[in-house]
Order: C-alpha cells, then structure tokens, then sequence
C-alpha cells in the first residue's frame, strides 16, 4: 500500500507553516531567507502530491506531467531568489554591518 | 515499509525545518535545513519522483545550500566572531504571538481540507520506473513549456548579471561611506 496523498500534502502544509513562523518571527535576514526556501520545498512537495494523486487515481498510473515539470521550475527559482537574495545580504551587511532586519528603517513612514 | 520510511522521514523533515527556525547559530540553520532536504529527498524517492529526488539534492543541498554557508562564512555570522548586533535577540518580540498564531491557523485550515479530501487509490502500487521519468518531463517542458523555459533562461541570465552587480565591491563611494558609519 502506498502513502496517502493526503498526508504527502499535510506534510507541505507543516512545512510551509514552520517556514511562515520563520519568516516572520526571525531578525536575521539570512534566516528568513531560510525561511522562503522552506515554503518553496512546502510549494514542490504539494506540486508533486497533486501529479500524484493523478497517477493513483487512473488505472494506467500516468502522473500529471505539469507536477514535476512545476517543482522543476520552482527549483530555479528558488536558486534564484536565494542568489539575489544572498548579494543583497552582502551589499547590507556592507552598509549596515549588521544582517539584522531591525537596522532596515529608513522606509518606514 | 515504505510507509514506515515516509513517516520517519516525514517527522525528520519537520524536525529540521523545526530546527532552522529555532538555532540560534545561522550555521546550525543551514546545517538543519540540510537535513530537512535529505528528509524531502528521500520523501519523494519514496513517493515516486527519481528525478525530482535527484534534482533536490544537487540544486538545493549542493547548490544552494553551499552558497547560504559561503555567505554565513564571509561575512564571519559563525559562533566564533563577535555577533554584531546579530540574534542578541534572536525574535521579535512583539510579533511573535501574532506569528505563531499565523502559522497554526495555516496549518489547521489545511489539516481541515485535507481531511475533506476523498482517496482514490487504483493503483496497488507505484510503476517501478518513477512517476516522473525524463521522457515524460521532457515532452512536457520543451513542448508546452517551451516559452517559460526559454523564459527562466532569460531569468538566470539577468540573475548573474544582477548578482555581480549587487556584491561587486565599488571603490570610491562604498569607502567614504562606510568610513562616515564607522565614525
């Protein structure tokens, strides 16, 4: 017997919670950073629990393509993100000295 | 046992996630989302996706991870520096209440759906191949994808050049600047 699609999906949905409360709880920017990444893998995972909901539930056991083909593309962007992201954390710890979101104000009206 | 292997590896991924949020060394992060990819990995080894599995592991803990700890190392955020500012408290404190209860509400309301949802299980068992061989994805991304992929091509591209730009080191203005911060 297979796993249920259903926990393969509670699963990302734990992921992605953890990765919010991250997100919004830490003060280091590169733990935030983290902290997206985190939700993108919650993201995949239910890509994939959806094309596979799709194999199990016809009788030839053909998956969705678009599933995979869609983590794929979340996984450059993923790259993507943590590449700019990362270069801002560099450019801010030159002009700060500090990863520490609390040193970013001067937007605040 | 496969099964078995899911659950186990199910309870290691959120483990690590766990872990990233609460080290209060950016190191032990990474490291813990390290183990958090191993876990998913071998989640969807379990669940079918060789490829994916695959792709998991040299992008994301071969790729991306490293630059994370290269980043962590350059700018000396390890234990053994002086911490600048860094984590003397590692929360917000006033938010955090209001972020927990964020988080817990996602996850009840997607435990609510989930338990709404029917399984339909025809199959006893996943083909031996993978659900996601690379004939499959290839027909589907160079096919009807054929414009987004071209499109993350063009993203990539503007990514590097964005990068260097970003964390390229410019002379004359970075150097008085940053002295008027010491001062």
């Amino acid at each position: 017997m297979t796993v249920p699609n259903g926990h393969l999906l509670l699963l990302a949905a734990a992921l992605f919670a953890v990765g919010v409360a991250g997100f919004l709880l830490r003060r280091n920017v590169i733990v935030v950073l983290m902290s997206i990444e985190l939700m993108l893998n919650a993201a995949n995972l239910s890509f994939l629990a959806g094309s596979r909901m799709h194999a199990l539930s016809s009788p030839g056991g053909i998956p969705d393509p678009q599933g995979p083909v869609f983590a794929i593309f979340v996984i450059v962007v993923a790259a993507v993100e943590a590449a700019v992201g990362l270069a801002l954390v560099i450019a801010m710890y030159r002009h700060k000295r500090s990863v520490s979101l609390d040193e970013l104000g001067e937007l605040k009206g | 046992m496969e099964n078995l292997l899911f659950y186990v590896m199910a309870a290691g991924a959120v483990a690590g996630a766990l872990g990233v949020v609460l080290a209060r060394n950016p190191i032990a992060s990474v490291l813990a989302l390290l183990a958090c990819f191993f876990c998913l990995a071998t989640i969807y080894l379990v669940a079918g996706f060789q490829l994916l599995a695959a792709a998991q592991i040299l992008v994301y803990a071969g790729a991306i991870l490293v630059l994370f700890l290269f980043v962590i190392m350059l700018l000396n955020l390890g234990q053994a520096g002086p911490l600048p500012k860094v984590d003397r408290e590692m929360f917000r404190r006033r938010r955090s209440t209001l972020s927990i209860a964020v988080a817990a509400a996602l996850l009840l309301a997607a435990a609510i759906a989930v338990s709404g949802f029917r399984e339909v299980t025809a199959l006893a068992a996943l083909p031996v191949h993978g659900l996601d061989t690379p004939a499959m994805l290839a027909a589907t991304l160079f096919r009807r994808y054929a414009l987004p992929f071209e499109a993350i091509s063009l993203l990539l591209l503007a990514t590097a050049v964005a990068v260097v730009v970003l964390a390229k080191r410019s002379r004359a203005p970075q150097a008085g600047s940053r002295d008027g911060d010491e001062a």
